[in-house]
């Protein structure tokens, strides 16, 4: 399991497996990372994955110890290596193990977002969800709708991408 | 401005005298006239080189972070209302303790941008003074323990001239117009991190530049990691950036930083009504939170 993941992360930066805006790699399907809390969003994945639900295939799931650990250095970084989106997701308001991670969190990607959207980055590329270790279904809508979004956009290169 | 540069001096000597401070941080006058730049003084004797006049741009706040200045202890600053922010922010985030400093505030009527005044200019009006004074609020520094008044004129703001222009521009662009517009920006940068050492606020003993285990910013010069480098110094700064404009003056291929700055500046504050460097009490903005924060963006 972690192996596969190392893996992924691997293929995900290798320029030979997917890189974004490429236009050989036209056909092949967009690469989405999601980088999730240990306590809340990554067992609603798990949820999800021991309960047999399917969901679309493009994401990679990164876990970290709370949405407040995901620096947005991580964000640039996936694009970097060729991610066309980035989730990042984890407890409800509330309920992080940590007390307030995610609200630090919160604020940070509110202006980290709109610094990206001003560089010239499609915002719509970046995710953000509360995901708790319940709610499988809605890690799967997430993904889902996340993907979908992320196969309609265009594939225009950033400023993070090698030419 | 003999008037000013009189109290100045006496303020700076008083001070020096009764031990109140060992070192004071001011400007003097350069080998250029229309040039000044920075001195130290700690002998009372020295003071006549103080002097003040709108060739004063640089934020001598930023000596404050160094450790060569910060063993003096105890530091007399003259610093310009913009500028001051900066000691403010420094006080809110635990860099500087109020009692080893003390603000020689002066009343500042705006600074000839140094461009002009290489090539002569040296009259202080809208079209000559840099962006940050046209929307100025703090001619008189928000903080201070000795004020020193100006005896110039204010100059006349009649709105020709629309401060950071550029960022509604940008605005307005389209995503791929702005990738482009900052792709071009970025490209030019040569990873020198003047903007880092020119900057207040960037005090960090290690920055994450030097950071490699893992290297997050490349550190040749290619264009993801020029990138990566002026995102990154923007992030840090954003909710902490005072505006003093010295990032951008230092860079030496003239990338418009104060653009992203002054973006952020104002994104902080319509989100968060923060405006960073106005009251050494208040929480730094991303140091805190509130539960009914801005949400929309989450699902
Ligand atoms: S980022 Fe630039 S404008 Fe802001 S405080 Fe630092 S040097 Fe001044
Ligand atoms: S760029 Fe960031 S890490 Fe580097 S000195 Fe500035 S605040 Fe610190
Ligand atoms: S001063 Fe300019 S060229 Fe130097 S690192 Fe900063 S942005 Fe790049
Ligand atoms: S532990 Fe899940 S967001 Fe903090």
């Amino acid at each position: 399991m972690e192996n596969n993941i190392v893996e992924d992360v691997q293929n995900a930066r290798g320029d030979k497996e997917y890189s974004a805006g490429g236009a050989k790699d036209k056909d092949k399907e967009p690469r989405i990372i999601a980088f999730v809390c240990n306590w809340c969003t990554y067992n609603g994945a798990d949820l999800a994955g021991t309960s047999r639900m399917k969901y679309a295939e493009n994401v990679r799931v990164i876990k970290l110890p709370c949405t407040g650990r995901i620096d947005p250095l991580f964000v640039v970084e996936a694009f970097k290596k060729g991610a066309k989106g980035v989730l990042v997701s984890g407890c409800h308001p509330g309920d992080c193990h940590y007390t307030s991670g995610n609200y630090h969190s919160r604020r940070k990607y509110t202006a980290f977002r709109d610094l990206l959207s001003y560089l010239g980055v499609d915002i719509n590329r970046v995710e953000f969800s509360w995901i708790s270790a319940s709610e499988g279904n809605k890690w799967v809508s997430v993904i889902n709708e996340f993907t979908n979004k992320i196969k309609l956009l265009p594939d225009n290169s950033d400023i993070f991408s090698k030419k | 401005m003999e008037k000013m540069n009189d109290k100045l001096q006496n303020t700076a000597k008083e001070l020096l005298e009764n031990k109140e401070v060992n070192l004071i941080i001011g400007f003097t006058k350069g080998s250029n006239p229309l040039r000044m730049r920075s001195v130290f003084i700690t002998d009372p004797n020295d003071v006549s080189k103080l002097s003040f006049n709108a060739h004063c741009v640089q934020d001598l706040a930023v000596f404050l972070k160094k450790p060569e200045v910060k063993k003096f202890g105890k530091i007399g600053l003259v610093v310009k209302g913009c500028d001051e922010k900066a000691v403010n922010t420094l006080i809110q985030e635990y860099q500087l303790s109020r009692d080893n400093i003390k603000i020689i505030g002066v009343e500042c009527r705006g600074a000839v941008k140094q461009n002009l005044a290489d090539k002569g200019e040296d009259s202080v009006k809208q079209s000559t003074v840099y962006d940050k004074c046209l929307v100025c609020e703090v001619h008189t520094p928000l903080l201070y323990d000795y004020l020193v008044e100006s005896d110039e004129p204010a100059f006349e703001i009649n709105g020709d001239i629309k401060p950071y222009a550029k960022i509604e521009e940008l605005d307005a662009m389209s995503v791929e117009d702005r990738n482009m517009f900052w792709q071009k920006e970025f490209e030019k940068c040569i990873k020198c991190y003047a903007c880092r050492q020119a900057c207040p606020l960037c005090y960090c003993t290690r920055c994450i530049v030097e950071k490699n285990t893992p290297q997050w910013i490349e550190t040749n010069i290619e264009e993801t990691g020029n990138a990566q480098w002026n995102m990154i110094r923007a992030y840090h700064l954003s909710g902490r950036c005072i505006g003093c404009g010295e990032c951008e003056r230092a860079c030496p291929v003239n990338i418009p930083l104060m653009l992203v700055n002054e973006k952020m500046a104002r994104d902080v504050f319509e989100k968060f009504g923060y405006k960073s460097g106005v009251d050494i009490n208040a929480k730094p903005v991303f140091g805190t939170f509130d539960a009914n924060d801005f949400n929309e963006f989450i699902k």
